[in-house]
């Protein structure tokens, strides 16, 4: 099959920026129904709290009420389900308490929805929420993870003892790690938080939901990552109405991270309210709401233990992590510190082994979830800021010490694919390459003359380095299964050709800021050689396509793209076979070349426009051959894709101050052949910024009551342009082997890779100056670094 | 949130002790106070008018003095709650003679803030914080100089 258009590889413009730039998009909030209403939420102020009354009757009176429900309307109601199980070490399955759509006498969080006022308009609902009055007796919180295991710590959830969903491990077994760190020359201790994030997506959370009496249907519009997975999961488990009649649109969605990967109690609140009241319901979150009800990530508490020979190979890695699940379990919650996570503890390196023990918990704070990366950057952040303070404890380079570890490359066709010690068959790889290619674009040996240099004027210059690995194009759905999900992971890909020879494509991956219409339709012009004016991209509505899967975990090119390109080689198939008719040809001796069917050494050709006209006025048409030319095909891959790369960091702290500097940021992604290399830059220059923003600026503060002290935009602080220097970019190409396109995915590549990059810098340039600080606190505020710089010096 | 400030006013402890005994004055010097209405042995039912940053928060609730050593110190706690999240604060408060005729009154408390209130600009309530303290001291000095005349 032929490829010669050149349309893949090249940097087509975005087709979908045109109406996102000129203000044309259509997000769910733009979306006004006949009789429209609107919702409020009233949430809890307190982190953990019995709810003794609820005072309705003021808020009834006030204008344009038209209904008012609690959590005992919605008791009936099964509560928001969890996508993925985690078992006990023992095998117990993980410990899953109701999560109630609205709170059931007690609220475990700040933001827990407790009361949904409809009103006319969404100020009238505002007013009157203001007016539900809640009765609360405080209770005692937590709101750290390894303190909430402790014995005599508040419980979030009375059945859940010490807190505790489930304890995890994966790999070798303890007792041969223990006997391997023994043997161990030197072992590199580190004890860190990886902290909280909050996703803030530009668009809010936004939901419309309307029910049609006269065909006993719903819709709900919503600002979803995936609308096939909220319409099984809203229909199925929570309000228990048949799939065939429950629509699911998610529209145009600006920006998700994960955050929207999950179904959320409020989707089904506003579906079953339409129902009652019999008018469409709206509810868009508001920042401070957004804040505080939507999924955040990461929030683990870690210590990690590398032990290595006397040559600097590593020996084992030994790592227990407590990670907060928050007050109740997301969709993906479980599974994002366990098989996201653990999973990738063998990053780059040959490590024979390896155990993993992971306790997830309950604590008194907002639902932890998938957030860009999700487990992947926790797990090498871990890795990466083991490798380079190993580096500087041991005295050697850290970009040699990973050159002597790194897993020797491989291709995974000639050479196999590489199994690690922590379940996963790494697809194929070339890791030197990457490094490589980053300390050529550095200038190394310059730099460490130059940091000398600086070292000896008192100027602290530092480079970091993060080599890392992430596991993406999910998933395999046998493997997936196994290891929990209660879904496959596959993707619908369908390809219409309209009787004109126009293509409309249908695929289950949401697009939310991806560029999914123009990769997907590149891939279609190449493959059908036709322009990309004659195709559409349709996504999100779960009445349009056969099914999907969603977009997160960088999948959808890797996973949706194969689906389409499936469908279109079924497409070609079955054109040949008409064309083969209309040139009095055989199928077979038929080529497929720049939009015409040829047969092979003639100038004997129909065109494409021509063999779909024919599949739909069959009027010269084989007698065995269905009319018609559309196709859908569905895609379960045969492994994760690994994309790779390198990232490094150079910065300047400033002395007297602390304040970091970041001076450069080199990025060299492998994220396996690339469809639109504009587009791929531009998921890195995203994600990078984001994994950057973790390491400096970003961060979730609870206060001891269970307060987020920092949820609004004046404290909690965003990354912007003018904090970074140009990145410098780069890729090197490793196909995938195992999917046609030879795609690995990029969307997550940037956050993965950057944090540990930037805080290996500061840390380096603070041993520069004979500050031998072993971790500091993200984000690296300059307080927090001027502090550390306060300890002793060694000379 | 911590709650502390100090300031030496220009009156004896016990001129000082009687003017924050006293409801009606209090009601004049405390910042943002609308009502104050005494309902049982020093306790008090309160409504506040308060602006912080962009949010404008009319607070109601409760106000107890406890703990009361003549012309030395008391407890004050405040219960009030909002649109915009609720306040708990316990303030003690210390009136110390410097000379006969000027004394220092220092506060140190904890407020615990919820709701939105908690989550907006923590660095903006403190801000808010300082300037009301200034405001009380300014007013409370004010009516001990008037009374001085």
């Amino acid at each position: 099959m032929s490829t010669t258009n050149g349309m893949i590889g090249k940097s087509v413009k975005r087709v979908e920026d045109k109406r996102f730039i000129t203000g044309k998009g259509r997000y769910t909030d733009d979306i006004v129904l006949p009789l429209q209403t609107h919702a409020s939420f009233v949430r809890s102020p307190y982190a953990h709290a019995n709810i003794s009354g609820i005072d309705l009757e003021v808020a009834k009176t006030m204008p344009g009420v038209i209904a008012i429900y609690t959590g005992a309307d919605v008791a009936a109601i099964n509560g928001v389900p969890c996508g993925w199980q985690v078992n006990f070490k023992n095998g117990d399955t993980m410990k899953e308490p109701k999560h109630p759509l609205l709170a059931d006498g007690k609220v475990r969080h700040v933001g827990d929805p407790i009361v949904v006022v409809i009103a006319e308009t969404a100020a009238l609902a505002k007013d009157a929420a203001q007016m539900v009055m809640v009765d609360y007796e405080e209770l005692p919180v937590v709101i750290n993870a390894a303190e909430a295991v402790k014995t005599g710590a508040p419980l979030v959830h009375e059945d859940v003892p010490n807190n505790i969903c489930y304890d995890w491990a994966l790999g070798n077994p303890i007792a041969e790690v223990d006997q391997a760190m023994e043997e161990a020359a030197h072992i590199t201790t580190l004890e860190f938080v990886n902290q909280r994030l909050v996703a803030n997506p530009i668009e809010p959370r936004s939901y419309n939901a309307f029910y049609d009496e006269a065909n006993e249907k719903y819709t709900l519009y919503t600002s979803t990552q995936s609308p096939h997975l909220i319409r099984l999961l809203l229909s199925t488990f929570v309000l228990g109405i048949p799939e065939h009649k429950l629509r699911i649109v998610g529209p145009d969605v600006g920006g998700g991270f994960g955050s929207k990967g999950d179904h959320y109690a409020e989707e089904a609140v506003l579906t079953w309210a339409s129902k009652n009241i019999n008018r469409p319901v709206k509810w868009t979150a508001e920042r401070s709401e957004s804040f505080i009800s939507d999924v955040h990530g990461r929030d683990h508490v870690t210590k990690a233990e590398m032990g290595f020979d006397a040559e600097g190979k590593i020996l084992a890695l030994r790592v227990k992590t407590y990670a907060n699940l928050g007050a109740y379990l997301g969709t993906f919650g479980p599974a994002v510190p366990t098989y996201l996570y653990g999973t990738l503890m063998q990053g780059l390196y040959t490590t024979p082994k390896i155990n993993v023990d992971v306790t997830g918990v309950f604590t008194n704070t907002t639902t932890v979830d998938a957030y860009r990366g999700a487990g992947r950057p926790e797990a090498t952040y871990l890795l990466e800021r083991l490798m380079d303070l190993a580096a500087l404890e041991m005295g050697k380079d850290p970009a040699a010490l990973r050159m002597k570890n790194f897993v020797p490359p491989f291709d995974g066709v000639n050479q196999p694919g590489y199994q690690t010690q922590v379940a996963l068959l790494y697809d194929s790889g070339n890791y030197q390459g990457v490094l490589e290619k980053g300390l050529k674009m550095l200038g190394y040996e310059d730099f460490r003359r130059k940091q000398l240099e600086s070292a000896q004027n008192g100027t602290l210059l530092g480079v970091g380095f993060s080599t890392y690995i992430e596991a993406c194009g999910l998933a395999p759905s046998a493997l997936a299964g196994a290891l929990g999900a209660r879904a496959g992971l596959y993707e619908m890909g369908q390809v219409r050709v309209q009787p004109t020879g126009k293509v409309s494509v249908y695929t289950g991956s949401h697009a939310h800021g991806q560029g999914h219409e123009t990769t997907f339709a590149q891939i279609v012009a190449s493959k059908l050689g036709i322009p990309i004016a004659d195709i559409e991209i349709v996504h999100g509505d779960s009445d349009s396509m056969a099914f999907g899967m969603g977009t997160y975990g960088s999948r959808s090119l890797a996973v949706g793209g194969t689906a389409i390109v499936k469908s279109i080689e079924k497409i070609i198939e079955k054109g040949k076979k008409i064309a083969a008719h209309r040139l009095e040809a055989n199928a077979d001796d038929l080529e497929f070349d720049q939009g015409k069917f040829t047969v092979k050494g003639t100038d004997k050709s129909i065109s494409f426009g021509d063999v779909a006209l024919t599949a739909y006025v069959p009027h010269i048409y084989p007698a065995d051959l269905e009319p018609g030319l559309d196709f859908t095909s569905f895609y379960d891959p045969a492994n994760f894709t690994y994309p790779f790369g390198c990232h490094i960091a150079v910065v300047e702290v400033e002395k007297d101050t602390g304040k970091v500097a970041l001076q450069r940021f080199i990025a060299v992604d492998d994220v396996g052949n690339i469809i639109n290399p504009m587009i791929v830059e531009g998921q890195i220059h995203g994600g990078v910024a984001q994994g950057i923003g973790q390491a400096l600026f970003e961060g979730a503060e609870y206060d001891s009551n269970g307060q987020l002290t920092n949820a609004t935009y004046m404290d909690y602080c965003m990354p912007r342009a003018d904090d970074f220097p140009m990145f410098e970019t780069a890729n090197q190409i490793t196909p995938c082997p195992h999917n046609p396109l030879g795609v690995k995915g990029a969307g997550e590549a940037g956050t993965i890779g950057s944090t540990p990059a930037v805080v290996n810098a500061v840390i380096n340039a603070l041993w520069s100056g004979g500050h031998q600080v072993k971790d500091i606190r993200m984000p690296l505020t300059s307080e927090r670094v001027w502090r550390a710089m306060q300890a002793p010096v060694n000379e | 949130m911590q709650l502390t400030g100090k300031q030496v006013l220009n009156a004896a402890p016990a001129q000082v002790w009687e003017k924050l005994m006293d409801i009606d004055t209090l009601a004049r010097i405390m910042p943002g106070v609308s009502s104050l209405e005494q309902i049982g042995e020093n306790s008090f039912v309160s409504t506040l008018q308060i602006k912080l940053g962009p949010v404008n928060g009319s607070f109601s609730g409760n106000m107890q003095l406890e703990d009361i050593t003549e012309e030395k110190n008391f407890t004050l706690k405040v219960q009030q709650s909002s649109k915009v999240g609720n306040a708990n604060a316990a303030v003690k408060v210390n009136l110390l003679p410097v000379d006969d005729n000027h004394t220092e009154v220092s506060f140190d408390g904890d407020a615990r803030l919820s709701g939105i209130l908690a989550g907006m600009g923590q660095r903006v309530i403190g801000g808010v914080a300082n300037t009301l303290t200034k405001q009380f001291f300014t007013n409370l000095e004010k009516e001990l100089a008037q009374s001085a005349s």
